[in-house]
Parts: structure tokens; sequence; C-alpha cells
């Protein structure tokens, strides 16, 4: 697929990230992280260590922007975890150290059934959603329109996991399916907040990860409980979203691609041309080098062959397939833009 | 050779025809439910449809009628949870369904389990089960440790972001031949070489067989740190745990 349709060096980092999400030409294949790059070596080079880095605004916005500055990605993503909105909510957390990641404590949920849910007053200026608020303005403030900035906002499917249990929340999707889109409606609410008070402190768009993965249910399941609402968040939030939900999902790439999402970001789990062939130009791709296998274990060889084959499939926006382990070395990461540009010459020289 | 019309069960000859595809799993169920009474195979479908109530009312009545409990658990719940295992693998089925299943099957063993303890009948093996330090996640974990018990194994679950020690502990305690570790995160990965390390250490590796599982993990990573055997899902989790404890294939 041609997506390079303008001169190279005539859009900036925001500008091609945009474009890409709205299939429009591009002077090359933007880089981008709808979820988290930051490493352990990032942390101490900025000095922006986890789990503060997940609760202080400027540690975020300092450790986020080394996305672009160090590792020359076209976007920055300042939330680095899934645990923001579920710790506001009410979730208790386990916030680790520098080298993992913080996680909700699912096995102690807070919510038993449907009217136990509760939005609280405080969503939007609790510590951990206040701090990705103050650390988007930041990031506004010091990248101006130069940079593409993603924000991230949890689907309801993923906050029901968080806040009932997975197990727990699972069984309920099956014995009582009303009761389980009476729960997403009622959860919708975080998505949607949190969604627009990111928006109005400045970002480009927003990845909204609902964790209705392949490997948990069925594509059947997407289309049930998922879908429609899915459709309510493309209209109801006004920047493009990136829907995000890990392992195999072609079963349900279809019923995605009528949602309306600007892209999804997807797993290596799925074949870049046949990802490509289901969404027929619907919906943009953003991925999907993978992170255990490549670019954790493997060296920069193997990851610029992924990033070949996704840009050889005409895959939009080139990235890792999820938030990376935190020892991945850089240079592997760095080898993703530097593949993508050497494709584009290759290409050009081609032509 | 039995034939699937020698099974009496009309829905459990519909599951194998409609699920099992590969011929030695098909041949060795058809065997399996065709030399099972009526009541065992009304207990099996009960399970494989989720029905809770129903396998624990049929377990009951089948005790009550003096079928042995071991034979309730064999060719009833254990049967059962069979097509389950292989309907998951092979996505006709996702998780929520296995956990219908699951939920089932301990409705059947909360009457087996007594008398079978009781009778000291020993189970065809124990297992040590558990999320590596600084992992929450498991769900993998659990699916494991359903179709490990659904294989008829005894399993204790340590749950999740279980420590070394905690590990090493469990093992002393219960002499279980063989320990099971998952992680989902890159970042706790590395913790389960690390726990095969404390059992070198602690001067028990030959004591124990050790497992490992969970969404990043590959064959590769689990040579390299020294594990004997990975499990890529659940159903591959019970085939290893049988091969690593020199079980049979139950036909």
């Amino acid at each position: 697929m041609d997506t390079q349709t303008r001169p190279v060096g005539t859009m900036n980092s925001r500008q091609r990230v945009l474009a890409a999400l709205r299939r429009e030409p591009v002077d090359r294949t933007p880089v981008c992280n709808p979820t988290s790059v930051a490493t352990v070596e990032l942390m101490d080079l900025v000095d922006a260590p986890f789990p503060d880095a997940n609760r202080v605004p400027e540690l975020m916005a300092r450790l986020a922007a080394t996305g672009h500055t160090e590792l020359g990605f076209d976007s920055i993503m300042p939330v680095f975890s899934i645990i923001q909105e579920s710790s506001a909510l009410g979730c208790k957390i386990q916030w680790e150290q520098k080298d993992n990641w913080p996680t909700v404590k699912m096995r102690e949920p807070i919510f038993q059934d449907v009217q136990d849910i509760r939005i609280p007053p405080d969503l939007l200026t609790h510590q951990d959603t206040r701090c990705v608020l103050e650390a988007i303005k930041i990031l506004r403030k010091e990248f101006g329109n130069e940079v593409a900035i993603i924000g991230k906002t949890m689907g309801p499917w993923s906050l029901g996991y968080h806040c009932f249990g997975v197990e727990p929340f699972l069984l309920l999707s099956l014995d009582n399916p009303g009761k389980t889109k009476a729960c997403l409606e009622k959860l919708k609410a975080v998505t949607v907040e949190f969604g627009l008070a990111q928006i109005e402190a400045g970002v480009d768009a927003l990845t909204l990860p609902d964790h209705a993965t392949g490997d948990l249910v069925s594509g059947e399941y997407y289309a049930r409980y998922l879908r429609d609402l899915h459709i309510e968040f493309a209209q109801r939030l006004p920047v493009p979203l990136i829907l995000h939900i890990r392992g195999k999902t072609e079963d349900r790439m279809e019923y995605i691609a009528q949602t309306g999402m600007s892209a999804f970001h997807y797993d290596s789990k799925n074949d870049p041309q046949e990802s490509m062939r289901i969404m027929r130009n619907r919906t943009s791709l953003v991925g999907n080098i993978n992170n255990p296998e490549t670019l954790f274990s493997k060296g920069p060889e193997e990851v610029r062959k992924e990033v070949y084959q996704n840009l050889n499939a005409g895959v939009q926006l080139i990235g890792p397939e999820c938030a990376i382990p935190l020892q991945t070395a850089l240079e592997n990461l760095k080898e993703i833009p530097n593949a993508v540009r050497d494709w584009h010459k290759e290409r050009a020289a081609k032509n | 050779m039995a034939e699937i019309t020698d099974i009496t069960n009309e829905f459990i000859r519909q599951e194998i025809e409609e699920y099992i595809e590969r011929p030695e799993e098909r041949e060795r169920t058809i065997k399996t439910f065709s030399k099972s009474r009526p009541e065992m195979q009304a207990i099996a479908a009960a399970l494989i449809d989720g029905d809770n109530d129903t396998v624990s009312q049929l377990t009951r009545q089948a005790l009550d009628a003096g079928i042995e409990a071991l034979e309730v658990m064999d060719y009833g719940l254990i049967a059962g949870m069979g097509i389950v295992g292989i309907k998951f693998r092979q996505n006709f089925i996702f998780v929520p369904e296995v956990l219908a299943c699951a939920r089932a099957m301990k409705a059947g063993m909360a009457y087996i389990e007594p008398i079978l303890s009781a009778a000291g009948i020993d189970p065809i093996g124990t297992v040590i089960m558990g999320t590596v330090k600084g992992d929450l996640h498991d769900i993998g974990k659990n699916l494991c440790i359903m179709m490990l018990r659904g294989a008829g194994f005894v399993v204790h679950d340590l749950g999740v972001d279980t420590s070394p020690d905690k590990f090493i502990e469990a093992v002393e305690e219960t002499k279980a031949p063989l320990l099971g570790m998952s992680a989902l995160l890159t970042t706790t990965m590395p913790n389960m070489g690390k726990t095969i390390d404390a059992f070198i250490d602690a001067d028990l590796r030959d004591e124990v067989k050790i497992m490992v599982g969970g969404a990043p993990v590959t064959q590769e990573f689990a040579d390299d740190m020294g594990a004997d055997g990975y499990g890529k899902d659940a159903l591959a989790c019970v085939a290893l745990a049988k091969s690593l404890l020199g079980v049979e294939v139950k036909s």
C-alpha cells in the first residue's frame, strides 16, 4: 500500500501521527507509542523512576518526553500503566519499585454488584488522575504542536476486571449478561470523563485500552458487549481514539472496524497483512513489534525485520505491540524509527 | 474398538462429533465414555454445559446410589473436563465458559474429595502452583489449576506475588514433586529464574520438577533459566505435568 504521498520532511511529528490516524497522506510512516515505552534506563537517564513517575506530574512528563527526545518516536505517551483511574475509583494498587509496573490488586475487588458502582466525586482530582492531567499540560507547553501527545482512558471492560476481579467479572458476563451490560454502562462514565479531561488538558489523541482479548473472550463477546460502547466513545470523545486490545484479535477486527475508532493498536499474534485486509482502510493499525521475544530478547536486526513486515503490509503507524518490558535495550527501541526511515529511503530509491 | 454409537448420552456424542478433531483424542474420549454408565455421562454433560447445580445434584445421587466416588470422579467429572479442555484449546469456548465448567467441577468434587481423602486414595499427583514475585496476575495460573484439578491432580495454590521462599516452604511442607510458576509481565518473568536458583541454593532442585508458563514466556526462556518444562496453555500444562511425573494418559 502506498502511504507516502508527501515529500519526506514536510511534516512534523504531530502532523504525521494525526494524518496517519485519519489515514491521510504522510511524508513518512510515523513511529507511535500508544502504550508505554518507558524503560529503567530512561528512568535513570532523566532521574524519573517508577513508582514516582506514575504519581508525580513533573516526573511523569519528564520520563514520557524521552520517548521522543531519546528514542525518536513521533508521539509522547505519559500514562505508563493502566491503573490511574482504577486507583481513583478506590482499587488497591501495588506500586512496586523502579523495575516493575504498578498493578491493581484484583484479588481485592471493590465492587460485587452493579449497585456497588460509584464514581467518586474526586475522580478527576485524585492524585493519580490529576497527575496525568498535569503531565499532559506540562508536555503540551514544552512541545507545542511539534509532537503528538497521546493520553489514555481505560475502557469499561478493563475497569470491570480491575473493580470486580477478572474471574468474577468474566463469570458475571456468562451468568448475567443484563447485569454485565449495566455494569459497563455505569463504568463508561469513567472512560468518558477522564477522556474529556485529558482532551481539555491538551492531548491530540487517546488510547482506549479495553482488554476483551482473544486470550480470554470470543470475538462474539466483543460484538455483544463492547462494539456499541466503542461506537459511543468514538462519537463522544472528540479526538482520534486508538483502541488497544492485546492478544489474538483477528476474529474481532471486523467489529472493531465498525466502531469509528481511528486506530487499533494490535498485537504481534496477528498477521499484519491479514489484519490490514480485514480493516480495509476503515481503521488505521498501530503496531505490532513483538515485545517479549523481539524487543526484549533479540537484537536490532530482528526488530528491523518486524518493522519492515508492518511497513510492507501498509500498517499506518509503527510501534511496539504493547507497553514495552522495562529492561528493553534502548538500541532496540531506537531501531524502530531508524528502520522506518531506511525503509522509506529504500523505497524512494527504487522509485 | 469402541464406537461413538456405544455412548448413550446424545449430548456427549454431539460434543465429540462437533469438537474433537484429533483422531487420537477422539478415540480416547470415545473409549472412555463408551464404557461409562449413563449416570456418569449425564454428570459429564452437565459439567460441559457449566451447570453446577445439576452436577452437584447428579453427583450426590450417584454416590447415594452406591457408585464409587473414584468412578464418579474419573468417568463423570474428569471425563467431562477433558472435553472442556479440548474445546478451550481449539477456541470453541473461551475463559468465561471454562470458569463455569470449573465451578461445576468444584460442585461435584465437594462430595468426592472427602470420600477419597477418608479412604486414603492418592491423587494422580500433587502440584504446587503460584504466580511469581511482583506479579498479581493469576487468570492463566488459575486456568492451569482448574485443568490440573480437572485431570485429577491435587493442587496447592500459593496465589500471586509468590516469593522464592514461599515456593520452597510449600515444597518442603507438602513434599510435592512438581512446581508450576506463572508470570504475565516481562518484568516479573526473570523471577522464575531467581526462584529456580533459590531451589538450587537450598539444595532442593533435585527434589522437585519445575514447569513454567505465562503469556510472555517461551520454551527458549524456560530452557535458559533451567526449568524442566514449559506449557503454552492450560491443556499443555496438564500434559506436561503428567509427563514430568510419569503419569500415563488415562484411557
